[in-house]
């Protein structure tokens, strides 16, 4: 049982969360804990950075403005390293026009949403991206 | 007897023997063919049953397929009404989520400018708003301080009077007021107000939080957002309300010190 158990959090996919705010923090917890997977945080883009090299996440989950380092800037740190350049990155903007979406797209992310968050939408695109 | 004579009946009797044997010949011919002929009607028989048992195999095999038919439609609208129902009760876990939340982080604190930011995040992450002002009453001086924003003139809203337009009106009613649509109408604050929150403790009201504007995304208010400002204006006024019982408690205790 103790063996099993140990099993299914080894084979449990890790989500770094970033976002400065703590409630978004926790709401984006409170969705994705429903799928059984690791969640991991950090507060801004250089956090974001440092941990995703450390941890080796399955996807990550960004919000674009942020203290220190912008989720953009964070994006573009992350495909230049060898352990994240393939990760799926899906960024939280609060600004859904195209101007920042594309700028999404071209600093490396592989999608977006856009707050306020849709549980639904997120648990959706999150499955689609760890291959659920 | 001539020789010729004998000659001539010797050749009849022959004609004789050969047609009797011909005709004997087509006798069993004729009785093999009829026996081969009430063969193959038996067999026509055997296979008119046999064809009439695959028809009435065909026949049930068909009914069983449009009863499948029938099962399969009837399963694929269940499944969409399942799938329907799963998402409404995903939104609504989703909705209860958001309020949940909010309520948790407005009560985790009992620190003034925590409990601002809290505010401020739920009404941009929560609600969807970079263009908002909440605002602290002075009953006795009539007038609206701004005790946290985003998005809008600082200097102009700093401080204002507390008794006219939309803002005035939600304090003195000490209801939600809600414009219709994205942007409010133009009122006598003179910048479009979608919506204004009174802060009430125990009925009183202690100030407003006022939304000018929504993300350009959201395309309006939903029912969640209605139920977040109703959370808002009793929990968000009785979180400052304590945190300032609670600053003038600590200073108390060392004034007193």
């Amino acid at each position: 049982m103790a063996q099993r158990k140990k099993e299914d959090i080894v084979g449990r996919k890790k989500i770094l969360l970033v976002d400065d705010a703590g409630t978004i923090l926790m709401m984006e917890k409170m969705i994705l804990a429903k799928g059984g997977y690791d969640l991991v945080t950090a507060k801004d883009g250089q956090e974001a950075v440092e941990k995703a090299e450390k941890e080796r996440p399955d996807l990550i989950l960004m919000d674009v403005m942020m203290p220190r380092m912008t989720g953009f800037e964070a994006c573009v740190q992350l495909r230049q390293s060898e352990t994240t350049r393939l990760t799926p990155i899906i960024l939280v903007t609060t600004r859904g026009e195209e101007g920042n979406v594309e700028k999404g797209y071209q600093s490396g992310c592989t999608d977006y949403v856009t707050k306020p968050i849709n549980g639904v939408e997120l648990m959706s695109k999150v499955k689609t991206y760890l291959g659920e | 007897m001539s020789e010729e004579e004998k000659g001539g009946e010797g050749y009849v009797w022959k004609v004789q023997e050969e047609t009797r044997r011909f005709a004997k010949d087509l006798l069993s011919e004729n009785e093999r063919l009829r026996s081969l002929v009430a063969g193959l009607q038996r067999e026509n028989r055997d296979l008119e049953g046999a064809v009439s048992t695959v028809r009435a195999e065909l026949d049930r095999r068909r009914r069983e397929e449009d009863e499948l038919k029938r099962q399969m439609a009837q399963i694929r609208e269940e499944n969409h009404s399942f799938s329907e129902k799963y998402l409404e009760v995903e939104t609504h876990n989703s909705n209860l989520a958001n309020l949940y939340v909010a309520s948790y982080r407005l009560h985790a604190t009992l620190d003034r400018r925590e409990i601002l930011s809290s505010i401020q995040e739920i009404i941009i992450n929560l609600i969807g708003s970079e263009e908002f002002g909440i605002f602290e009453l002075d009953p006795e001086e009539a007038t609206l301080s701004l005790a946290g924003s985003m998005g809008i003139d600082t200097a102009r809203y700093g401080r204002i009077p507390a008794g006219s337009g939309k803002i005035g009106e939600t304090i003195r009613r000490g209801e939600i007021y809600l414009a219709e649509g994205k942007e409010g109408p133009s009122s006598t604050e003179e910048t479009p107000l979608i919506a204004c929150i009174p802060l009430k403790v125990e009925g009183r009201v202690t100030g407003v939080i006022a939304i000018f504007r929504l993300l350009q995304h959201k395309a309006g208010l939903e029912a969640v957002d209605r139920e977040m400002f109703d959370l808002l204006a009793t929990h968000a006024a009785m979180a400052l309300y304590c945190a300032g019982l609670h600053t003038r408690m600590v200073a108390g205790v060392k004034g007193g010190v």
